[in-house]
């Protein structure tokens, strides 16, 4: 049997997502509802941007607040920030807020308007995703400072052995003029001694700090018995507190595996691995054709700190069990006969899912609602959604080259378990997952809030709940910058 | 030939203290009150801007630095003789008392952290220690200003007499005692409350007072420089401790694990003033010895007398009897973790064996001694100083 791992390859770190750092989420602040995006800083402490848009204009103030999820660090908040109110829209706030340690984070907002007050809190994951190289134009600038001030030291202990103890008025003489001479030959040494010291130094932190940059869990497939998918996980070792056994249930599973046919992204199955011992996880395979596939696997913590793990896997022709319980799938056209003008596909299940796109074009950093409408095959709007595993819909962003994933729902990209482990209350429907079984007719639209990091092209899929079945769309965009 | 001209001496006896020189002094106090206000800022409420009252303090001493340095080097470089009598070094083409150029030095480095910090906190995160790379940078920078200062003051004073010689001496001690505090300060994290029992607390100590205390000592010639240096270090200290807390603050940075609603002060003096004591009076006796000799003997009186007096009041200060505002081991910052040796007010045990203690302890007097050697040449240069 051939498995061929190959984790982290295109692995750039997001946490909950890959190389999707940023959070969107939509909820109710009390009676004020607020999509709020979140864009953490890239270095820890670092300032983290807030966006807050209230649905509604009965909003008069909004204050921010970053948290700890769990531990002490919850117990006394700082003091609130005010979100400035934007001079063209007086219903988008936006803030900034330091995030001082790494971890699991959430960003407490609170709302006064004419309807009283209401808070909302969101999870954040606080990471190093980089480090940077220092800019031309300043490292130059920099270097010359430091060289007038390596220079200036030199010429400061030479003119202090020369001249600093003759009487004023006095000319250093000859002996005076080798001794500064022979001051300026040994400060100089010294000063290229204590650069390189410095520089040393510098390396050193540097390469302290690299250790902090994130690097998610490290996961394993294998395939066992033909059909069994095993996936072990394991820690690079970055974070001295981080298990691989703490996962808490999301949707009601603590894994949410998307395996994606390589090369053309044109299948998709959306699975959910059981743990089976500490930091391994298996799972059935349903019927697979052979071929190579990306496996993107969402966990998340008991903090609430949730981590996306990628690998590869060549897998050969798989007759497997039928899809059972959550377990999903669905297939779209190949990558390479993408079209961004497809606004609507066809569902196996019957009727279609159309993207109700609008004429702008998608830019990046920009918090958009992406909306989708069922029908029905008669065209009209489907009377039949239901909730899958808790959620209207589904969506998974996947850029072309997989250096981007994110799996979002209708209240955004944060984790449903750790959205609820920072409310105050719990979110009614979205912890109990009985409420997954109950046939509750849904609106026919459903919108995903999202933002793209990076300009290319994407495939989303979406996934909807009909009548007891799931029918999956696949839909492109291409993103400008 | 050196000497062609009669040595120029300051014609009155009685002048008044030059303005540059008030300038310079109160460059170096401001400096060191927002060094210690910006400290206490991230201490108490964690976040800050370009313009709080703390920073501009620390730019007023380049400013005031600016001012004085410059107009002393262009003076004497522009002018017949300028500010200073002909009392000038020369370096690149320009020319001016040695301590204006160390100064304006300073002022170039002080400069150059900005941007240089800047660029560090956009890539690896706002750093929350003192020792930093660019932080080290802007701390050579005010140091060198209030060695500028010193040198300026001392150049001065040592072309005095009578009673401006007399006023400049204090002046002189005064600036000293700013340079202790400004160095004791760039090692703050070495000498918190809960590093008192560390030998690295004392090696740090004994690298950097006993040169001080040396080279005031020679140069000044007082019969009571060392504790008037250190006197002056205490009493501000003491001063940032006890009034700081008078103003409230609160954190704007989380996590927050004390609910701090004051300015939290930088803790209570070391106890150096014992040590300074012990040196004045040893002094007379050690004067004719050899310089070796007096750096041995003073260092080891040095770190003798420190030990003494600091180890036991380092205990007193994790005891409840010093958690009120005389001593303020109760003072902790909002960022204080309650499993923190400073929230369990605990000794951090820094060195794990007595053998890495005693070694430690060792490389404190061998520091000590070498620090007063040091600061004996040093003393000796700034007692020839004329410029």
């Amino acid at each position: 049997m051939r498995s061929l791992l190959l984790a982290g390859l295109l692995a750039v770190p997001g946490a909950a997502h890959v190389g999707s750092p940023d959070v969107f989420h939509e909820g109710l602040a009390g009676p004020y509802r607020l999509l709020v995006t979140i864009r953490p800083p890239v270095v820890i402490p670092g300032v983290a941007e807030i966006e807050i848009r209230a649905a509604t204009p009965d909003v008069r103030e909004v204050r921010i607040t970053p948290l700890p999820v769990t531990g002490p660090g919850v117990k006394f908040a700082p003091t609130p920030d005010l979100a400035q109110r934007s001079t063209h829209d007086p219903q988008f706030f936006t803030g900034s807020l330091w995030m001082m340690a790494f971890g699991s984070w959430q960003v407490r907002v609170e709302v006064d308007g004419e309807k009283g007050k209401g808070q909302l809190a969101v999870p954040v994951p606080a990471l190093a995703l980089r480090t940077q190289g220092m800019q031309l134009a300043l490292g130059a600038g920099l270097f010359a400072l430091m060289m007038v001030l390596a220079v200036g030291v030199v010429s400061i202990v030479a003119a202090s052995v020369r001249e600093a103890q003759l009487d004023p008025g006095a000319e250093p003489s000859p002996s005076h003029r080798r001794r500064g001479r022979i001051a300026t030959g040994v400060t100089a040494a010294l000063m290229v001694a204590l650069l390189y010291l410095g520089n040393q130094w510098w390396n050193a932190e540097a390469g302290a700090y690299s250790r902090y940059v994130y690097k998610p869990l490290r996961i394993e497939p294998s395939l066992e018995s033909g059909a069994r998918l095993l996936l072990r996980i394991s820690d690079p070792g970055r974070f001295a507190s981080r298990k691989i056994d703490d996962f808490i249930p999301d949707h009601g599973h603590l894994m949410h595996l998307f395996l994606v046919r390589l090369p053309e992204i044109e299948r998709l199955w959306h699975l959910h691995p059981e743990q089976t011992a500490s930091g391994l996880f298996a799972h059935d395979l349903p019927p697979i054709p052979a071929g190579r596939y990306q496996i993107f696997a969402d966990v998340v913590h008991q903090s609430g700190f949730a981590e996306t793990m990628v690998a590869e896997i060549d897998l050969p022709a798989i007759a497997g069990r039928p899809l059972s319980g959550d377990d999903s799938t669905g297939s779209g056209p190949p990558l390479s006969q993408a079209s961004k003008d497809r606004l609507a596909a066809d569902l196996p299940g019957g009727g279609r899912l159309v993207w109700e796109r609008g004429n702008e074009p998608l830019k990046t950093r920009q918090t958009t609602w992406f909306r989708f409408r069922a029908e029905d095959a008669a065209g009209k709007p489907a009377g039949d959604l239901e909730l899958y595993m808790g959620m209207p819909g589904h969506a998974a962003f996947i850029r072309s080259d997989r250096s981007v994933f994110a799996h979002v729902h209708p209240s955004g990209s944060a984790p449903m378990a750790a959205v609820n482990l920072v409310q105050i209350q719990p979110v009614p429907g979205q912890t109990d997952h009985s409420a997954h079984a109950m046939r509750q007719a849904l609106p026919a639209v459903v919108s995903f809030p999202y933002g793209f990091p990076q300009s290319g092209d994407y495939r989303i899929f979406v996934q909807v709940k009909r009548a007891g079945r799931v029918d999956t769309a696949v839909f492109d965009a291409r993103v400008e910058p | 030939m050196s000497a062609v001209a009669a040595p120029p001496v300051d014609k009155t006896t009685t002048a008044a203290i030059p303005w540059h020189l008030w300038c310079a002094a109160l460059a170096v106090t401001s400096a060191m009150i927002g060094v210690h206000w910006d400290i206490s800022w991230h201490r108490s409420i964690g976040r800050d801007t370009f313009w709080t009252p703390a920073h501009i303090a620390i730019y007023l001493c380049g400013v005031l630095a600016g001012i004085s340095c410059g107009y002393l080097i262009l003076s004497t470089t522009f002018g017949r003789n300028g500010a200073t009598g002909g009392a000038a070094v020369k370096i690149w083409g320009f020319r001016g008392p040695l301590g204006a150029f160390i100064c304006a030095w300073g002022g170039i480095a002080m400069l150059t952290s900005a941007p240089f910090d800047d660029w560090w906190h956009n890539t690896y995160g706002l750093d929350v220690k003192i020792l930093s790379p660019p932080h080290i940078v802007l701390a050579l920078g005010i140091v060198s200003i209030e060695l500028g200062a010193l040198i300026l003051i001392l150049g001065a004073m040592n072309r005095a007499s009578g009673d401006l010689r007399g006023k400049l001496e204090w002046f002189f001690l005064y600036v000293a005692g700013m340079v202790l505090v400004a160095l004791l300060v760039v090692f703050a994290e070495h000498i918190h409350r809960v590093a008192l029992h560390t030998a690295r607390m004392y090696r740090t100590v004994s690298l950097l007072v006993p040169l001080v205390l040396a080279g005031v000592a020679l140069a000044s010639r007082k019969r009571w420089s060392s504790t008037m240096v250190v006197a002056v270090y205490t009493a501000f200290l003491l001063g940032l401790e006890w009034i700081l807390p008078l103003f409230p603050a609160e954190p704007k940075l989380g996590p927050v694990y004390v609910p701090v609603k004051q300015f939290v002060p930088p803790g209570f003096p070391l106890l150096i003033l014992a040590p300074a004591l012990a040196l004045d009076l040893l002094r007379p006796k050690l004067e004719s010895r050899r310089r070796w000799l007096q750096a041995a003997v003073a260092g080891a009186v040095f770190l003798g007398v420190l030990v003494l007096v600091e180890w036991p009041f380092a205990n007193f200060l994790m005891t409840p009897g010093a958690r009120n505002w005389v001593f303020g081991s109760h003072w902790l910052d909002y960022a204080t973790h309650p499993n923190s040796y400073s929230a369990r007010h605990q000794f951090v045990p820094l060195e794990k064996t007595a053998m890495e203690f005693w070694i430690g302890m060792g490389g404190a007097l061998a520091a000590a001694i070498l620090s007063t050697r040091l600061g004996l040449a040093w003393g000796g240069w700034m007692q020839r100083l004329r410029r």
